[in-house]
């Protein structure tokens, strides 16, 4: 069974990361660096497993547009998070033996290191992924 | 719904429960959805056919059925808790069958032997509460509330979708509920009769269940003989109006033979294995019982040294009972009541009939009939079972 997990963050969160004292204390680039190799381990160890799928972390918030219909028109827009808004971050496809293996893989991110402040209120989702249109309706 | 379909519906319980926790976690709601989905199969299949794919139906239905009632029931405080108790927990998650880890999940420590064995009869046993009510004969809403109380103990203690880590312990759990829904099934403990077949049944279907996921374990082997010989004797074990027919009168012609067969070929390839285990060793003392042409041909010494062994392994007061019947036949009846009179001293089972019952046998055997007669009647007035009533008010009515 495949499964996803998504993390989360707010465009202040990525100010912080990228330095910038935005509400949020902003990260050292120590802190960044530990960070970098927390998720390289952390993905290695993925890979070693057989369990990783595919990873991708997402470009800030900021950087998003939005395709929509309005009055049956379509339009583009940019930007279409508040500030605090937590949206996705990026995400994992682990291919493992159970949910409760993808909770435990899921469960290794509480460890990445973060300022305190982050730390605190970080979470993840994890969801099963279905592999045809019956799953969905399942 | 028909004897065919019933047995197919209990064989992919289990495997359909297992597939919906593993996918989606949730072992207490996922449960009530594999049973509705069950139902809906009982209800549909005979009319409409059974699907192309038996399992996946009712993997779909049920996954549905969990969506349903997981909306229903979740607020989001809850869902906190339980995300707070996932960071703490790390052991790996062993490469192993669903069913097994289901009946170790429900032989849950915390949880009441009455309560492993009602969630093992629903959760892999695939009954419904109906069933194991009616089953144990208690009010369905009794058993209603301690099937919802021991789902609420293992979710409330964090059990994963995995095997334990003290699974040895465990196992012997697991094999104890199986060996008691055995024993219920053979040897109701209330009611009008005497044996319950159903749970008899269901109780060699787990074990042999177990017996192909663990091979080789030489307990799961032995408890399998054990309940496969004992149940051999099951046709000749009462007489026509329901009543009880002791083993030394039964007529060995009506034991099933194909069973004492499987049994005893079970159990000599698994005994020279080891290490020996008490279900090993009752087996092997079934195994000697049914064997023997006649009562009085029985190798009642061999008996006496297995109930030797089996003695030093557990402290069980009714083995010390089978164990002092056993030497009353191996060496007459005097000294089998020198070794009864150890055991009326014990708290456990010196209230139980049985203690009565043996006396008066032997009594009887040792020919002073006023004694065994008294004995009789004290047994019969301590039983709750109608048809050990009436066998012990027959034979003290015969002295």
């Amino acid at each position: 069974m495949k499964y996803m997990i998504l993390t989360y963050a707010s465009q202040q969160d990525y100010d912080g990361m990228a330095g910038k004292d935005s509400g949020k204390p902003a990260w050292q680039p120590e802190d960044f660096a530990a960070m970098g190799a927390f998720m390289e381990k952390f993905n290695n160890d993925l890979i070693e497993s057989g369990e990783l799928v595919e990873t991708r972390a997402l470009a800030a918030p900021v950087l998003t547009r939005r395709f929509g219909s309005k009055n049956g028109q379509s339009v583009v827009t940019d930007g279409p998070y508040a500030e605090t808004q937590e949206v996705l971050a990026g995400y994992w496809i682990v291919e493992c033996e159970s949910f409760d293996r993808a909770t435990e893989i899921a469960a290794g991110l509480a460890d990445t290191p973060a300022p305190e402040a982050v730390r605190a209120t970080a979470y993840a989702d994890i969801r099963p992924l279905v592999e045809g249109r019956d799953e969905l309706v399942g | 719904m028909t004897s065919a379909l019933e047995d197919q519906l209990r064989e992919l319980a289990p495997r359909v429960l297992g597939a919906l926790v593993r996918r989606y976690g949730h072992f207490d709601t996922a449960e009530d959805a594999v049973q509705e989905a069950l139902l809906a199969a009982a209800q549909q299949w005979p009319t409409d056919g059974v699907p192309e794919s038996p399992r996946g139906w009712l993997i779909t239905v049920a996954s549905r059925r969990l969506t349903d009632l997981l909306r229903r029931e979740q607020s989001r405080q809850r869902r906190e808790e339980r995300v707070a108790r996932w960071a703490l927990q790390g052991e790996p998650v062993a490469d192993t069958d669903d069913t097994l880890v289901l009946l170790f999940m429900c032989c849950h420590p915390a949880l009441s032997p009455a309560s492993q064995i009602a969630l093992t009869l629903r959760a892999v046993g695939g009954l419904t509460t109906t069933e194991i009510a009616r089953a144990f004969l208690v009010p369905e809403a009794t058993m209603t509330r301690r099937i919802t109380r021991a789902k609420t103990a293992v979710r409330e203690d964090g059990s994963r979708f995995t095997l334990p880590a003290d699974r040895e312990e465990r196992l012997g759990a697991v094999l104890h509920v199986v060996y008691l829904i055995f024993n219920e099934g053979y040897t109701t403990t209330t009611g009008p009769s005497l044996q319950r077949v159903e749970l008899a049944a269901e109780a060699i279907r787990l074990a042999r269940l177990l017996h192909r996921l663990l091979p080789d374990d030489p307990e799961v082997s032995g408890l399998l003989a054990l309940l496969l010989l004992t149940d051999a004797r099951r046709p000749a074990r009462t007489g026509p109006h329901g009543e009880l027919v002791p083993m030394a009168e039964q007529d060995r012609a009506r034991w099933i033979p194909e069973l004492i067969k499987e049994g005893v070929d079970l159990i000599t390839a698994t005994l020279p294995h080891g290490p020996i285990g008490p279900y090993q060793l009752q087996a092997a003392i079934a195994a000697v019982h049914d064997e023997s042409p006649s009562a009085e041909e029985t190798d009642w010494p061999q008996i006496v040294a297995l109930y030797e062994v089996l003695l030093q392994l557990t402290d069980n007061p009714m083995i010390a009972l089978n164990h002092v019947v056993a030497v009353a036949m191996s060496r007459g009846p005097a000294e089998g009541l020198a070794l009864l009179d150890s055991l009326e001293n014990d708290d456990r089972i010196a209230k139980d009939h049985r203690v009565p019952a043996v006396r008066a046998h032997l009594l009887e055997m040792s020919g002073d009939r006023a004694a065994a007669r008294t004995a009789y009647e004290q047994a019969a007035s301590r039983t709750t079972s109608l048809p050990q009533q009436r066998y012990l008010h027959t034979r003290a009515s015969r002295l």
